[in-house]
Order: structure tokens, then C-alpha cells, then sequence
């Protein structure tokens, strides 16, 4: 296992017995900005086991968003291998991807995207919006119960502008669990939050993982990062170990 | 909910730009709608002025015609007994076509050469009261129109035709008739033996109001004199059919009918057809020219409101391409959130669509609506009479309120394309 050298969290229950989930293999990516190419991941393999939960930590600019990226299908690697249950996700049709990012695959961000102009309700319903089907009783029940489950059960008619940052971040989190996702991938999900509000955030995601999901975190916070199964330090586009 | 809550919302989160869009686009609607409907009225009465420019067909009796040359030498045309139409049976038989209400004059002639002082000149006869609607362009520059009061500054000294010369002509049957219509300004007196004289015969002729001129065994007395007109009214003299037809022993007898015809409704053939049906036997000629020129100036009003058309609706549409671009910009990131949340890339670009066409849809409705009503207000300001024939028509409201949902989507392609290329990672990432 290409894993083998990974720090384990303390929490770890050997998870690597498991075949993983989701895997990566050698994966590099490259951006060119003014004619100037930058080698953002150079050759990068990880793997994440059903249930575990993966920090991601390193520098400004080691490559941590690229590859969480790449992980969560938001960017096509340029080679490697990247599979999620036995699915090369290389090669995965537009459709397929389309159906991962709608279903098993919930990615939050540092600054909680959520649309403007939807209540903190109608944006944990959005994955149900897809399509002209409108939304059904039983998706809004869900919706309210995912409220609930991350404290924002009364908060639901809330626009975005209407809520704190924290409670926006929630609101992500409650459109993550929604769906039903297998993983949730996380870029900084506390790195625009004070660090009171960053920990009910970050014990959130401690109680999803909890319930089954897989998680895989970047974060800059260590204290954080140690709550996580495994770290994983990155550096110059390179896993440092 | 579904995927059009997202670009109802966003439309009701940015009213003012959603309102800004939607009445810049009604206004266009409405300028394009009332343009047309007033457009269609004006041009209808256009067509009726136009009328007074001259007749766009000609009745006339088949003749034979045989041009005669012989050894390279031409003798000219050789016209076989002249033939004649009978005045009161042509007039009666193009009455009854179907297209009648299309026609708006019928104006027989009698033509007649005939030495005056030595002199050849033509005479034709003709019925004022048509002749006079043929001919919008006559002014009469001495005296009046036989049969009429002379112009109002002549009318205030009723016996000025007369100058003191009048006294040396043989007949003085003259004073009977500008005399009595000089009173009665309206529907005019007989013309009996007046006659209007072409301004080039009047000078070669050396006529002016009250001289008499022989025709046949009768005279005429000069009424009014016609200023230059440019045409071959300039060169003769106008007297009523019915005293010419006397005068000459040819009573009920026309030598060719002119007719003007309203074609902008319907094709001059068909007026045409309708008339040699009913005038077996008669020789029906368009004068293409007339009926181009005529038809031109109506056409030319349409096309100079197809064009402003044209131009408000290319504005809009150009407004609402920038807007949705500069929109597809800002919310670079709520679209990255949707593909991440597996919203295909056709999702994004119906989106952004979607938002267009209903501004346009909206746009037509109300436009429509608007521009009818404004069009009575236009026509009731104008003078142009009550526009009691503007029907409304669902149909046509429908296919505008289409026509702009249709402009609009295509305006909001290269915005929704380039919403549905964006990628999440761009969008979403923080550096
Ligand atoms: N979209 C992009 N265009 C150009 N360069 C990029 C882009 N995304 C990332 N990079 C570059 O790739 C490297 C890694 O970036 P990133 O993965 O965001 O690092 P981190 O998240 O660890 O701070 C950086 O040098 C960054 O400048
Ligand atoms: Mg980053």
C-alpha cells in the first residue's frame, strides 16, 4: 500500500485492512498562468478507506486544493490513475462524474458557497433542483431533518446574507449530508472562521464521520488535523509523509 | 422547486437589472407594435392621397392598329375607325366587380382634335368630379374649374372672370354659369359649356378666363386656366364629357375610362381580371409605373419600420447578451457550486436560458399589449381618425411574446454557453 508511511491518527481502527474507496495513483497536474507553467501535484498517490477521515496538511501552495480537487472529480488529473469503487474515474463518462458529484461525492469550501438568493432551506434542497421535477415532501423532510442535524432548524428561511459565517458553513454541510454523500471532501472548512465557531464546525464533521462517511480535510489547523484517522503532509506538490 | 426556482430567484434577488432588462425590451415592443398598427392605418390613407397622383389603369376599346412602312419609308400608325366605349355601360359593368371597394376613381374621357384660331389643339372631355380626385396636383391659376366658385379671393368679386374685354365676345351665354356658382361655393353647379385650359395651351392659344372658344357647332367659355402641371394636361383643354359628347355628335361616347385603384391590399391583377370579366371585348392596360411609384411609397414606410424594428430589437437584444455576460462573470462561483453539485452542464446552460427567454416572453406580452393601446393614442394625437379598425389579434400577441422569447434566447446562447464551460474547480478553489 502506497499509504504504508502515513502518520496514523490516534483514532485510527486500522483502516487500511479495508480496500479503499477511493484512490489515487501517481496523479500529477500542471497549471500554465502567463506562459509560465506551474507542476501543482507531481505524482501524488493516496487512498482513502470506507469510513476513514483524512487530513490533508502542508504549506500555502503545496498542492493541498489541487489535489483534493483532483479527489473529488472538481479537476481532471493530467496522468495517473484515480478510481472511486472500482470506477476509473479517468475515463468516467461526463454523465458519470455528473452522477458522482450529484450523489456520493459532497465537497465543502473554506467560504461556504452558497447561492445568495436561496433560504439556508432551498440551498440544502439545491442538488434536488437538477431538473425540472420539482422537489418532493419527503427531499423537503430530509432538508429539515439536515437543518436540524447541524442546529439550524429554525434558521431555514434565512438567506445566506442572514446568517453568520459559522451557520453559513452548516448550511454547506447540511446540502452535503442531504444527498446521502460517501465522502465529504473539505478545503479549509474552518480557515475563514473564528476558532470558536471553526471547532462546532470541525465537531460536526467529527459526528458525520462518525456516522460513516468518509472525510477528507485540508486544513492548516495541526489541532485539528489530529482529530483525523490519518494526516497527510504535502509538500511541493509532493505527499511529504 | 425545481431548476427554474434558481433563475426566478436570482431574477427576483436582481429586480432592478430583471426590470431595467424587461422595460427596456417592452418599450422596444412597444415602439415596434404601435409602429406597425399605426404604420397600417397611415398606409392605408397613404394610399388614398396617393390615388390623386393619377389613375394605374387604363379601360380602353380594342383597336387595330397597323403600322404602316413602306420601302424603309414610315408612314405611321394607321389607327382603323376609331372605336368608342359606351360612357354609361363601362362605368355600370366596372361597378360591379368584386373588388370594387378597391377602386376609388373612375374617370371616363373623351378626346376630340379640334382647330382653335388656327391653331390644332385636343379637347377632352371629362367628368370633373373624378378628374378632379385623379388629379390631387391641379391648382387653377386664373378663374375656376368649370362649374365651380373660383378661389376664394376671386369670390369676393363675383364678376372678376369677366374682365371688360368679356363684352366683345359673340356669345354671352357666359355669366350664367360662374355667376351662380359663385354663390354656392359647394357641390358644384353644372359646368355646361366651361372649360379649363392646360397652361402651355393657354398661352399658345392666348386664352384666359371668359374667351370663347368654338367646338363643333357650340361654344365654350374659358373658366379658369391650370397652372403647369407637367403633364399632358398642360397641353389642352378640359371641358365636361356631357357638353363635349354634344358638342361633337357623340353622345354617351368615351374614348378610354381611367381608373385608380387601392392595391397595397390586394394584387392590381386581380382588379385588372375583374374588370376585362366584366368588359369582354375591352383592352385593360396597368400603368405599371403609376402602380410602382404609388406602391413605393407605401412600401417604403414599411421597410423604414422594418428597419427601426430591426434596430430597437437588435439593441435589446445586445443588451440583454452583455447583461447576461457580465452576469454569467459574477456568478462564476454559484455556477461551480451547482456542477459541484452534479448539475450537468446542460443544467447551467438552461438556467441562463431559461431567464433570458422569459424576460423576452414577458417583454412580448406586455409590449404588445401596450403598443395596442398606445396606437389609439398615436392615431386619436395624429388626427389620423378613430382606430376603431385596429382589431386585436390574439395570434399575433402570441407570436410576438414568441418571436421575443425566441430574439432573447438566442441573445443569452453565447452567455449560457460560456455559464455551461465554466468548471467548478476554477470557480470554487481559493488560491
Ligand atoms: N487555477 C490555477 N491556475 C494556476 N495556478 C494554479 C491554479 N491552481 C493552483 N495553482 C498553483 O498550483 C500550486 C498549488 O496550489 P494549491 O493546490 O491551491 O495549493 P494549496 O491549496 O496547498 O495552497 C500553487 O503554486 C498555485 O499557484
Ligand atoms: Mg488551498
Amino acid at each position: 500500500m502506497t499509504e504504508a508511511t502515513t502518520a496514523s491518527a490516534p483514532l485510527g481502527t486500522a483502516p487500511l485492512l479495508e480496500a479503499p474507496i477511493l484512490e489515487a495513483v501517481d496523479v500529477t497536474k500542471s497549471f500554465t498562468q502567463d506562459g509560465t507553467p506551474t507542476q501543482a501535484l507531481k505524482g501524488v498517490s493516496l487512498s482513502v478507506a470506507p469510513g476513514e477521515f483524512v487530513s490533508i496538511v502542508g504549506r500555502s501552495g503545496s498542492g493541498k486544493s489541487t489535489l483534493l480537487s483532483v479527489l473529488s472529480t472538481l479537476l481532471r488529473p493530467d496522468s495517473g490513475q484515480l478510481s472511486y469503487n472500482g470506477l476509473d474515474l479517468t475515463r468516467a463518462t461526463e454523465a458519470e462524474i455528473n452522477a458522482l458529484r450529484h450523489g456520493d461525492f459532497a465537497v465543502i469550501f473554506q467560504f461556504h458557497y452558497l447561492l445568495p438568493y436561496l433560504t439556508a432551506l432551498e440551498n440544502t434542497l439545491l442538488p434536488f433542483m437538477r431538473g425540472l421535477r420539482p422537489v418532493s415532501g419527503a427531499q423537503r423532510k430530509r432538508a429539515l431533518e439536515c437543518l436540524e442535524r447541524v442546529g439550524l432548524a429554525d434558521k431555514g428561511h434565512r438567506l445566506p446574507g442572514q446568517l453568520s459565517g459559522g451557520e453559513q458553513q452548516r448550511v454547506a454541510i447540511a446540502r452535503a449530508l442531504v444527498k446521502d454523500a460517501r465522502i465529504l471532501f473539505a478545503d479549509e472548512p474552518t480557515g475563514s472562521l473564528d476558532s470558536a465557531t471553526g471547532a462546532t464546525v470541525m465537531e460536526l464533521l467529527g459526528q458525520i464521520h462518525k456516522d460513516g462517511l468518509s472525510v477528507v480535510m485540508v486544513t492548516h489547523n495541526e489541532q485539528y488535523a489530529s482529530l483525523s484517522d490519518r494526516v497527510v503532509r504535502m509538500a511541493d506538490g509532493l505527499v511529504a509523509g | 422547486m425545481n431548476i427554474l426556482t434558481i433563475a426566478l430567484r436570482n431574477a427576483r434577488k436582481k429586480w432592478v437589472r430583471t426590470l431595467l432588462l424587461l422595460l427596456v425590451f417592452t418599450l422596444g415592443v412597444v415602439s415596434i407594435v404601435s409602429l406597425n398598427f399605426v404604420s397600417r392605418v397611415v398606409g392605408e390613407g397613404l394610399e388614398k392621397k396617393l390615388v390623386s397622383f393619377g389613375a394605374n389603369i387604363l379601360v380602353s376599346p380594342k383597336s387595330e392598329k397597323l403600322t404602316v412602312s413602306y420601302g424603309g419609308f414610315a408612314l405611321g400608325d394607321m389607327l382603323f375607325d376609331v372605336a368608342y366605349l359606351d360612357e354609361r355601360d363601362t362605368l355600370g359593368r366596372i361597378d360591379t366587380i368584386a373588388l370594387r371597394k378597391n377602386i376609388s376613381v373612375i374617370a371616363p374621357k373623351l378626346v376630340v382634335m379640334d382647330r382653335v384660331q388656327g391653331k390644332a389643339v385636343a379637347i377632352v372631355g371629362v367628368r370633373f368630379g373624378q378628374e378632379k380626385l385623379l388629379k390631387g396636383y391641379w391648382t387653377v391659376e386664373q378663374g375656376a374649374i368649370p362649374g365651380e366658385a373660383p378661389v376664394p379671393r376671386a369670390a369676393a368679386v363675383p364678376a372678376a372672370p369677366m374682365p371688360a374685354d368679356a363684352g366683345s365676345h359673340p356669345v354671352s351665354v357666359r355669366p350664367a354659369l360662374p355667376l351662380s356658382s359663385a354663390k354656392a361655393s359647394a357641390p358644384a353647379a353644372h359646368p355646361g359649356n366651361g372649360v379649363l385650359v392646360g397652361s402651355a395651351a393657354a398661352s399658345k392659344l392666348g386664352l384666359k378666363p371668359g374667351d370663347a372658344v368654338p367646338l363643333g357647332t357650340s361654344q365654350m367659355i374659358v373658366t379658369g386656366i391650370l397652372a403647369p402641371t407637367g403633364s399632358e394636361d398642360d397641353n389642352v383643354l378640359l371641358a365636361d364629357l356631357g357638353f363635349v359628347q354634344q358638342a361633337v355628335g357623340r353622345p354617351g361616347k368615351a374614348n378610354f375610362v381611367e381608373v385608380a385603384a387601392l392595391c397595397s391590399a390586394c394584387p392590381i391583377e386581380d382588379i385588372v381580371h375583374q374588370i376585362g370579366a366584366a368588359l369582354p371585348g375591352v383592352e385593360i392596360k396597368t400603368l405599371r409605373n403609376i402602380v410602382e411609384q404609388r406602391m413605393y411609397s407605401v412600401l417604403f414606410v414599411k421597410k423604414l419600420i422594418l428597419s427601426v424594428s430591426l434596430v430597437i430589437l437588435l439593441t435589446g437584444c445586445s443588451m440583454v447578451g452583455i447583461s447576461m455576460l457580465s452576469a454569467v462573470n459574477e456568478r462564476k462561483k454559484e455556477i461551480g457550486i451547482l456542477r459541484s453539485l452534479g448539475f450537468s452542464r446542460r443544467a447551467v446552460f438552461s438556467i441562463f436560458f431559461a431567464e433570458a427567454a422569459s424576460i423576452g416572453l414577458l417583454a412580448g406580452l406586455a409590449g404588445y399589449l401596450a403598443g395596442y393601446l398606445v396606437s389609439f393614442r398615436i392615431l386619436a394625437v395624429l388626427e389620423l381618425g378613430d382606430g376603431a379598425h385596429l382589431a386585436f389579434e390574439p395570434l399575433h400577441l402570441a407570436a410576438t411574446a414568441l418571436i421575443l422569447a425566441l430574439l432573447t434566447s438566442l441573445a443569452s446562447l453565447v452567455p449560457a454557453w460560456k455559464a455551461a464551460a465554466i468548471e467548478p474547480s476554477e470557480a470554487l478553489v481559493t488560491l
